[in-house]
Formats: structure tokens, sequence, C-alpha cells
């Protein structure tokens, strides 16, 4: 944090407490009874109004929600609990202030006519007497806290009219706690944070958030507004014993820290009383153990009980989002809650939604009076020096709402990143501290003999002194001024830049009295980020390779993060802007690093929105030299960027030097590089020179050969070609394609483009070319649709007339021999068999010839079956069709023969295809067997092809179907001869062969029932003679 | 406690109308409004003065004299340094509830000594010409129930107001002189003490 401007607030009377929010700053004079409003946001700091309090004030406390004051104020001995609403209405000091018991709103139509437009002061009564009080920043209620319990009201809105709001509070709930009187409290969404001089405990309330969210529905004027209000008399309750303490001693535990649900066995125990007026909602409501911590003074450090005392408890929540978008996150729940406590040393802060767990812990260099956590910073007060620290929050919520973030997409420093001492700067006698928004609000307060003479001291030597400190803090953050010119001209810039604001204004010692009230702006985000960026490229040319740079810059990252997170901008592209650039000095430094971390170099540029080009621009520009030596953040991000497709294509010039930035660093890689599509423009003969020192140098592969061979057709050398072709197996090719597709293959989003060299094969060596892409395919390179876009692409143009190129059929059937997922074989079974009966029913034919025939198939694959015997019948070789033709049929028959095709999956498909010859009929005859339709099956036979019948009983009637030969053939054959008008010689041969069958199965008795009546004797007989016979060997 | 004695808890009770918003108007603001609504609850004022020297904030609470409001205004009497017990010179009735009204607030002010408490007895509307309570009578009330102070006040006139607010800011200032040397150490800090146990550490 760095002054941006200082102003004295005009208060004429010593401050004794001091608070702020909402743009105002309230002051509560020594003597306790007057409070000061002042405006933070103005110039001047002018006064806003000036009112009196009804008794001594002890504690104030302000909440913006509802924009009401609560205080713990004494009068006669008595304690009272105060909600001071309206106040702004106290301009006109000589104003009547209402006052009213809580409950008591009594704003109805009936009592008043117009509403007053006047403060009002609601007291709140209690049974015991309040220590400290604090108030959801989210949804205004307040939480009291008493010796023994502590109280939740929630707030009651009732607008009266545009701009008055009548506000009253609902006790919600009591909260007994066993021997603990906390002396901080705090209160956000429905997390409940106390403290103790050295213990800290937090506990969520279940629900709460709904209750407490919704006030406005539930306020409504209850109509015995006169009834006195229902104070619920909260004593009497037993306390159980801490278990610590025992009869004679109080011991002393040593640290503890619990977490979660763990923390529930810490000793302090609660009992939630639900005293509100919805009673449903307590049925819902429960308490969560969220967080323990304790502390021991540390006497070997020089600790007294007295100094190791918890203070400056918070609880801070953070929402994600764009909050210009999001209007309503007040109303919404915060993505992530953190607890902030300190002791005099050291500052702890905890996450506490998700994962309980500690984010940061801050070690001050001198003790702590008062410490305040906000989004971007942790302000820390020590006696004269107001420090600055970095926190981790915008790191943590990153997290939460980005899901990218530690992935190659996206990148955020971690949380775990240690914090940094930003800034200090120096004051007399600092007394408390409070923060709004953009300002921070300081009490000094010089010891009244040492005054004077401190004052004149510090103006002497501030200069010095603040120079000095500040070194030392950059130096702890890994700076050295002295050897930073720049930096240390800036350390007395920000001297003189200070010194001229105050010097505006009033000295402390003239305006005649100790004690100085400071509102501070802070700067804006942009200009801090700047001004690191700054610093961290001074310390960049001195030490370029510290982790202490990437430190700073990454603490430059997380102020953009957490100012694009939290609040609404007016310059929010301005801060986007800075963002990327942010995103790029990380690239940058993450792409020289040697090990750790490098791979980041690769999301944060990606974040960058640079192109690789720049990228590459920015990482040469560094490395000139006779031998450059280019970082392994760089050399990862360029691969990645290469190898996943999503760059741009590089000029010749560019891809050039990626050439060179290989060669030289990664030679290995070069056949991966030139084969990226994005580096198609780069010179051939360059490349073809790179390939060859590559393999000179001792490298010679298949890939960096078909590399060379690719190269070879952009130049037009086919004799340059065919020598590295020529120069492996088809075999060992294959498998070179196989460690680098895109010799074969480039991708543009979802497309297939073919390579020039895959478009060359095409028209030589097809057989490779589809033995390579299903090599692809096997070893995950591919997708079947993306092969299959391939071949649609690579065949785009041909002369082809079909839908499916044959190219693509070869392919289908190529990978149907080699897969053996079940998945891809039934899609490749269905593709296929659709194709074949496509072709067989057009018969045109473009004349392309399959790379493998039915009978390759036959013999070299299980899923195509031997053609059954009764289909040479049926449909015998040389039959009056095409060569073509006859093998996609036998194609199709020996897939229908074969074990793996699901026939009824293809029963569409086949509807189309006609059966009136005998090619038809054959498909449909395999699918009616296959179907187990056999006595359809033989009826149609015996109409169409009779002849074919006995070979087709042979070899279908089997096993279970063996009756069918009696039971259908048999009786068929019979009707037919007796039907036919003569010429039955091939019925009758059949019905010989089917007596023969039926003879060898059937007894005698069963045999004899089976002859037609009007059969001839003869004619059966000998079959009669063989069956009896049969029988009798038997 | 220094601070104690600056701010004064003056607390104005009597009938519905007997003109106490009225009073404290005319002292404070020096106006004067004569269709003034009825108060409902309770509001109070500050007005900073000098009585015999010493600088003091007497916070004048008015009260709403309605019987319908009594619970809003009951619970607030406590904590006064001096009360002034308000009736209309015109009105009878209102002369006699001063009784009543005295009772209520001992009660809920929790009084321990009524005797000894600083009561000042407001008579207002002297300007008015039917009077329907004398001096005399008031007088001898004031004897009969400890002596307190009278005083014969004109809101709509500024009869009196200021003496009257005056004279309750020297009462209360002299009884806390008399206590003070009675018992010096009364004062008591509420602040809370750390936790006493921490002292035997183990
Ligand atoms: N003539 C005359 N009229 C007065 C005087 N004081 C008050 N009034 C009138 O008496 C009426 C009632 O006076 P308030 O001051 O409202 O009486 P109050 O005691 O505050 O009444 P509550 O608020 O109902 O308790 C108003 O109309 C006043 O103008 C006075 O000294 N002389
Ligand atoms: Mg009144």
């Amino acid at each position: 944090m760095h002054a941006a401007e200082m102003r004295i607030v005009p208060a004429t009377q010593e401050p004794g407490l001091v608070c702020c929010g909402g743009g105002a700053l309230f002051l509560v004079s020594a003597g306790g009874c007057k409070v000061e409003v002042f405006h933070t946001q103005q110039e001047e700091c002018p006064l806003i109004c000036r009112f009196s309090t009804m008794g001594i004030v002890h504690s104030i406390v302000y909440s913006q929600i509802g924009d009401y004051l609560v205080t713990i104020e004494e009068k006669n001995g008595a304690t009272y609990l105060r909600a001071y609403t309206n106040w702004r209405y106290q301009a006109a000091e000589k104003k009547r202030v209402g006052v009213r018991l809580l409950g008591h709103l009594m704003r109805g139509q009936a009592l008043h006519g117009t509403p007053k437009e006047q403060m009002e002061i609601v007291e709140i009564p209690l049974s015991e007497t309040p220590l400290c009080t604090a108030c959801c920043s989210i949804t205004g209620a307040l939480l009291v806290a008493c010796a023994k319990s502590l109280v939740l009201f929630s707030l009651k809105r009732q607008s009266l009219n545009d701009q008055l709001d009548a506000l009253d509070f609902e006790r919600l709930l009591i909260l007994y706690v066993s021997g603990w009187s906390p002396s901080q409290v705090a209160l956000c969404g429905g997390y409940v944070a106390m403290q103790t001089e050295l213990e800290v405990l937090v506990v969520k309330l279940e629900n709460l958030e709904k209750i407490c969210a919704s006030d406005e529905e539930h306020m409504q004027l209850r109509g015995d507004v006169m009834a006195a209000a229902g104070v619920t008399d909260a004593d009497g309750k037993k306390e159980p014993q801490s278990p610590f303490e025992s009869d004679d001693y109080f011991v002393f535990p040593k640290h503890l820290e619990m977490l979660g649900d763990k923390a529930k066995d810490c000793g302090v125990s609660l009992t939630l009383e639900w005293t509100g007026m919805d009673t449903e909602a307590n049925d819902n409501m429960g308490v969560t153990y969220i967080l323990y911590r304790r502390f021991a003074p540390d006497f070997f450090q020089g600790c007294t009980v007295e100094e190791t005392r918890l203070h400056s408890l918070q609880l801070h929540p953070m929402y994600t989002g764009n909050p210009d978008v999001s209007s309503d996150a007040e109303n919404s729940d915060p993505a992530c809650m953190f607890c902030f406590f300190s002791l005099p040393n050291a500052g702890y802060m905890y996450s506490l939604k998700n994962t309980v767990e500690l984010i940061s812990a801050y070690q001050y260099p001198e003790k702590a009076h008062q410490a305040l956590l906000c989004n971007e910073f942790l302000h820390v007060i020590t006696q004269n020096a107001l420090q600055c620290f970095s926190v981790r929050c915008s790191a943590v919520a990153a997290r939460v709402e980005d899901p990218y973030i530690d992935t190659t997409m996206k990148a955020c420093p971690p949380f775990t990143m240690e914090v940094s001492a930003l800034r200090i700067q120096l004051f007399i006698g600092l007394k408390s501290l409070c923060h709004d928004g953009n300002h921070i609000v300081l009490l000094t307060a010089a010891d009244i003999e040492t005054k004077e003479e401190t004052e004149r001291a510090t103006r002497r030597s501030i200069k010095s002194k603040e120079q000095n400190s500040m070194a030392g803090i950059f130096l702890a953050v890994g700076i050295n001024p002295t050897t930073s010119p720049a930096l240390e001209s800036f350390l007395s810039r920000s001297f003189l830049s200070k010194k001229t604001s105050v010097s505006k204004l009033k000295e402390p010692s003239e305006s005649g009295h100790g004690w100085n009230l400071y509102v501070i702006s802070t700067v804006s985000t942009l200009q801090l980020y700047r001004e690191m960026v700054e610093y961290s490229k001074r310390y960049e040319q001195t030490s370029p390779l510290s982790q202490n740079y990437v430190h700073l810059l990454s603490e430059a990252h997380l102020l953009l993060r957490a100012s694009l997170l939290c609040s609404p901008n007016t310059d929010r592209a301005k801060i986007q802007e800075a963002f990327q650039e942010s995103c790029a000095h990380l690239g940058d430094c993450f792409s020289r690093l040697e090990k750790r971390d490098c791979h980041l170099a690769l999301p944060y540029y990606k974040m960058s929105g640079l192109s690789v080009t720049e990228v590459i621009q920015r990482n040469v520009a560094v490395c000139r030299g006779p031998a450059p030596d280019y970082g392994n953040g760089f050399l990862f991000f360029l691969k990645h960027s290469l190898y996943e497709e999503t760059m741009e294509e590089l000029s010749e010039e560019t891809a050039n030097t990626v050439l060179e930035i290989f060669s030289k660093a990664e030679p290995g890689q070069l056949p991966y590089v030139v084969s990226s599509s994005f580096m198609k423009n780069a010179n051939p003969v360059c490349v073809r020179v790179h390939l060859e020192h590559l393999e000179l140098s001792g490298a010679p592969s298949v890939t960096v050969s078909l590399c060379k061979a690719a190269q070879a057709l952009r130049l037009g050398d086919l004799h340059y070609y065919q020598q590295q072709m020529d120069r492996h197996a088809e075999m060992l090719q294959v498998y070179g394609f196989i460690e680098e597709p895109k010799l074969l293959v480039h991708r543009r989003g979802k497309a297939m483009v073919p390579t020039e060299l895959a478009r060359h094969l095409r028209d030589t060596q097809d057989g490779l070319l589809v033995a390579a892409v299903v090599a692809l395919h096997e070893n995950s390179k591919v997708k079947l649709e993306e092969a299959e876009l391939f071949f649609q692409e690579l065949c785009k143009d041909s002369a082809e007339s079909q839908s499916i190129p044959q190219l693509l059929v070869d392919f289908w059937e190529a990978l149907l021999v080699a897969s053996s997922q079940e998945s891809i074989v039934q899609e490749l079974l269905f593709h296929l068999t659709s194709v074949y009966i496509e072709r067989i029913m057009c018969r045109e034919r473009s004349g392309i010839k399959a790379l493998k025939t039915a009978e390759d198939l036959i013999n070299s694959c299980s899923h195509y079956g031997s053609l059954f015997p009764w289909l040479n019948i049926l449909t015998p070789a040389q039959f009056n069709i095409t060569h073509d033709h006859q093998e996609d049929l036998q194609k199709l028959q020996s897939l229908l023969c074969g074990p793996t095709l699901d026939v009824s999956s293809i029963v569409p498909l086949l509807e189309q295809l006609p059966d009136e010859d005998n090619t038809g009929l054959s498909v449909h005859m395999l699918c009616a067997t296959k179907l187990g339709q056999h006595e359809n099956a033989i009826e149609k036979l015996l109409d169409r092809c009779p002849h074919a019948i006995v070979s087709y009983a042979n070899h279908e009637l089997r096993r279970d179907k063996m009756a069918l030969w009696w039971l259908k053939l048999f009786p068929e054959l019979c009707e037919r001869i007796r039907l036919s008008s003569g010429d039955n010689g091939v019925l009758l041969t059949a019905l010989k062969e089917t007596l023969a069958v039926v003879a060898m199965e059937l007894n005698p008795v069963e045999f004899l029932n089976l002859i037609p009546d009007d059969g001839t004797a003869h004619f059966f007989l000998a079959h009669l003679l063989k069956c009896s016979q049969k029988h009798l060997l038997t | 406690m220094a601070a104690k004695s600056s701010l004064l808890k003056v607390i104005l009770l009597g009938d519905g109308g007997v003109g106490k918003s009225s009073l404290m108007n005319r002292y404070v603001s020096d106006k004067f409004d004569a269709h003034l609504f009825h108060t409902i609850g309770v509001e109070f004022l500050n007005k900073e003065l000098e009585v015999d020297g010493r600088r003091v904030t007497l916070q004048i609470w008015d009260t709403a004299g309605q019987e319908r409001f009594r619970s809003l205004r009951t619970p607030f009497y406590r904590g006064s340094d001096c009360c002034l017990l308000t009736f209309g010179v015109d009105d009878a009735q209102s002369f006699l509830n001063l009784g009543h009204w005295r009772k209520e607030f001992a009660y809920y002010a929790d009084v321990k000594e009524p005797d000894s408490f600083p009561f000042i007895i407001l008579g207002n509307k002297i300007d008015v010409v039917e009077r329907q309570v004398t001096t005399e009578e008031v007088q001898r009330w004031c004897c009969d129930n400890g002596g307190h102070p009278y005083f014969e006040t004109s809101a709509k006139d500024a009869t009196n107001v200021a003496e009257a607010f005056e004279e309750a800011a020297r009462r209360v200032l002299a009884l806390e002189d008399r206590q003070a040397h009675v018992m010096p150490s009364d004062v008591v800090d509420l602040r809370r003490k750390p936790r006493s146990s921490s002292r035997c550490c183990l």
C-alpha cells in the first residue's frame, strides 16, 4: 500500500474510540458521550453530523447494512446496549432523538401521521452485561457477547418512505458458551468467531443465512406494539467445567490447532436456544465447529502473559464473479470466508469454506497493536508504523471460482506462497486503525510529555528512517535497492509525495494537540500494479532468475485478481488489460526458468492473450546472441502449442526461427515440429537441411525419412521423395506414422485435413495409407469418425461417384481385420453391410478395385465366414454379373455366414433389397435362416430354386432343426410333386434324398406313419427296408 | 471518572398535555408551538450549559404522558439524575396525579431512596387566566412530600423555564459532590478484567 493521499480529519476533540464504514468516520470523543461523524470520501473530510449518546461509550461498531451504530454504554453504573439508527438526520444538532425498546417499532399508521425524520435509538435489554459486539457485513445481523452467552439479533427493516427505514432487531437465538468469556467476537453469514486472550473458536450456525437474509419478508408490524418487549431471561444455565481447569492448578496447554469437525473436541461446549418468532426455523438450526486455536505465551521469547494476547479477530467474506454484473452479491452466499486473528508478533489467516486450513501466517517485525484484513492487503499498526502486507484471499478465491486453474489452461500463484511486507509508513504513537473501502483511518496520539520532542526529532529523521525501513522491506522480498538506482529514487519519491501531501495540511504540532486523525486513501490498484512491475523490471536486470523476481510479479498478479474479483470497477477493462499483461510477465518469467515450475509458462502465456508469434518474439528478443539459450519453460510452451494444435499459422520467418530454436535446444523434437500444420510456411529447403543435420548427428529414423519425403513433395523433388520412401519397409513406415500422425493428417478444430503426403500416398500407395490409418486408430491416435472424415476429405474430389469412397471401405475392411474392440467391430459390420447392400442394388461401379477380395477377407478375418455350399448353387461364381458386383455380394454373404454379424440389426437395410433375382434371394435366405425361419426359407427355395434345396437342407436342417426334414420338407415335397404337372424330376430327386435322411432318423413305425396314403408302395419300400435294418442294428 | 458528571439525565414526567414537550422546546430551541402533537414514546435533546462555573450537558428526556404509552416510556426512567414532575395549573387532575407519577418513577427508575432523590415540581401554563390549582396548594404538597423545589412556568411566555432546568442541573451537581465526599470509591470500572486464572501458569 502506498499512500496516495493523506488528509487530516478536522475533529475538535480528542477521539477515544474510532470506527468507520459506509463513507463515514465515527469518533467518540474522549469524554465518551458525543459522536462526531465525518465524510471520508470528500476532500476536506467535512463533518456530517454530531450527536450525543445516552451514556459513556465503551464500544462502538458500525454496520453498513442498515446504516446503524451499536454501542455499549454506561451510565450511573449500569451498562446498556444501544443501536443508533437514522443518525444522518442529526445534521441539525438540535433535533429531538427518539428512543424505544427493542421490539417496540411503533411507526404504525394509527399512531403517527407522517414518519419523523429523526434519529432513533433502539435500546436492547439484556439479562447479562454485554462485553463486545459485532455486525454481519452480509445481513446486518448483530451479535452481542456476554460473559456466559452470545446473543444473536437479526436486523428488521421497515421502509417508511423512499429514504427512511425504521430499524428494529429480533432476538433470534442465544448461544450458551461454557467456561468462556469472549473478549472479541465476529459474525459473518452463518459464521461466528470468538476470541479470548489466548483462544479462538469459530463455529457455524447452520441455516442462519437464510433466516437472516429474508428479514424483509418476516417484517410485519405486530398489532400489540404496546406490549412489553419479550425479553428472554437467559441465566440459570449450569455450565460444565472446562476440561482444562483442574481443581488446584490452571494448566496452560501448549499451542493447539483443531480444524473442521475435530474442533468439537476443543472443550468449549455450546448450547443453542432459539428465541426467534419463526419457530419452524428452530428445527433446522444447529452448530458446527469449524476451527479452534489456542496459544501459550512463549516465555523464552521474553513474552509475558499480558503481552501474549489475541486481538483483531475478523471474519472476511469474499465473493467471486464479476461484481459489476452480479449486483445481488450481497444477498448471495460468499464463495470464500476467511478468519483472521493476531498475536502481538504474528497474524493468522484461515480459510473456512470447503476445507478449513491455515492460508497465511504473518510474522511482524515488531509488536502489533492492531491488524486489519481486507481483500487486497493486511494492514498492521505498531507503535510507530503502519505496515502493509500482501494477502492470499484472491489466490484462494480464484481456485474456488475457476476449476481450470492449476491445469495447462490457467494458472494462479499458489495461496501457499509466502506473504510479503509491501510497505511501511512511519507515524508517531499509533493508537487505532480502521478501514472503509479504499480508505484507512489512523488515530495517533503521542504521550503528553514526550510529544513535542518526538515530533521534532521525527521530522528531522523521518526521511532517512523511512527510507531505511522501506529498503529493509524490499530486501525482505528480495530486492536490494542499493543495487537498483531506480528503486532508490522510488523510495525518495514516495517519501516526497507523502511529504507534500502532509505539508498542505496542518502539521500535528501546529494543531496544538498531541493527537491526529488521518484518512489515507490507497493508491489505485493499477498504479500500484505498475509500480510493482517497475521494480520487478529493475530487479530483473540485476538478478534475473531469482525466485524473488517471480514472487514480486506474482504479488502484482494477485493484486489484480483481487481487484477483478471484489471491487466493482469503473476501469475494469483497464484492469483486465493489466491482468493479461501480468500473465504475459509471468509467462516470460517461467519461460526462462530451468526446472521448477517452468511448465507454468504455458498457462500464463495462454491467459495473456498473446499469440504464439508474439511469445516467440518476446523470448527471442531476450535470448539474442551467438548461442541463444532458451529456457525450458519456453520450450515447454512451444512444444505444447505446436502439439495442441491451438495456435496460429506461423509466418515463414517465425517458423524458421522455431526450427532454429529446436535445432539447437532439442533437435530430437524436429520431426514433430516440422510436421505441425502451423509450420507449413517454413522454408522446405531449410527444413531439409535441419533434418539432414539431425540424421548426421546419429539419429536416423523412419520418422525423419518420412519427414524428409514430405518436404521433398513440397519442393516437387519426386526423386528425393522416392529415395526417402524406399529406405524403409512399409511395415516400418507404418510405425513412423504412428510416431507422428501429423505426417498424414492435421486437425482444424473438428475437421481432419489430409497432408500433401497423404494425398500422394492415396495415388501411389493406398495400401500403405490404409494400413497407416488403421495403425493410428489401433494406437488411439485417431478415432473412427475422425479416420472416416479423413478419408472422406481425402477422396472428396476424386472421380468416384459413390457417396462412400472405396478407400474408406478398404479402411473399414482392414480395420475389421485388425480390430478386436467389440463396439468398433459392430459399427464396422454395420457400415460394411450397408455399403455392400447399396452396391449390390445399384449396379453402377466406379471400377476402382478394392484392396482386399472376398477371399482375402474370408482367409484373414474370422468375421467373414466361408460361404455355405448351397450359395454356390444359388449364386455360382461367374454369375451373370460383373466381377466387382460379385465381390461385394460374396463379402456380404460371407459376413452373413460368419459368426459375428447380428442379423437382426441389418433387417431394416435388407428391406430395400429386392429378392427377384438369386442375388437378393441368397441374401434373404441367409437372413431368414440365421433368424431361425427355416420353414419359410424351405418354401421360398422350393418355389424359386428347388435344385438347391437338398444342399440347403443338408447344411441347415441339422441338430434341433432335424425334424424339419419330415415335418416340413417331406410333406412340402410330397405336396408339390402331387400338384406338379409332369416335369418334376428335380423334386423327385429331392424327395429321394429326403427319404434317405428320414429313414435313418425315424423308427419304422414313425416312418410308416409318414408315408402318404396315395403313395406308390415300391417307391417307399426301399427306404422302409433301410429304416428297419438300421433299427434292428441298434 | 470525571466524565460522569458532565452528562446529566433529566426526565420530564406528567399528564398528557401539561406542556412537557413545550417546556423542552422553549428551553432548548426557544420556540413555542400552540398546536403540538402528543408525544409518542420517548425523545430526548441535549443542552449544554454552565452552572456555577461548571460546564455540563443536560440530557433532557421528554416522555409521553398519555396512559396508553406507559410501556414505551417506563423502561427509560433508569439512570435519570433528576425528575421534573410537571402539571398544568389550569388542570387540577394533572396536579392530583403528581403522586402517581412520583411513584411510577421511583418504581421503574429503581430509586433506592425516593426521599433524597432530586425531584422538581413544575406548574406550567401560568399565563392561562383560569387557574385550577393555587400556588399554596402546590407548596403544601411539596412540603409534605420531601420538600421538593417548585417552579411556576409558562412555556408560552418563557417564564421561569431556564431557571427550572438550571436548578435541576444545580441539584444534581450538589448531590454528586455530596456523594463523592461520603464515598470516594464510588466509581465502578465496568470494563472486564482479563481472565484472572492466567496468574499461575505452568
Ligand atoms: N397557554 C399555554 N399553552 C401551553 C403551554 N405549554 C404548552 N401549551 C400547549 O398545551 C398543549 C400541550 O402541550 P404539550 O407540550 O404537547 O404537552 P405534553 O405534556 O408534551 O403532552 P404529551 O406529549 O401528550 O405528554 C399544546 O397545544 C401547547 O401549545 C403554556 O405554557 N401556556
Ligand atoms: Mg409531549
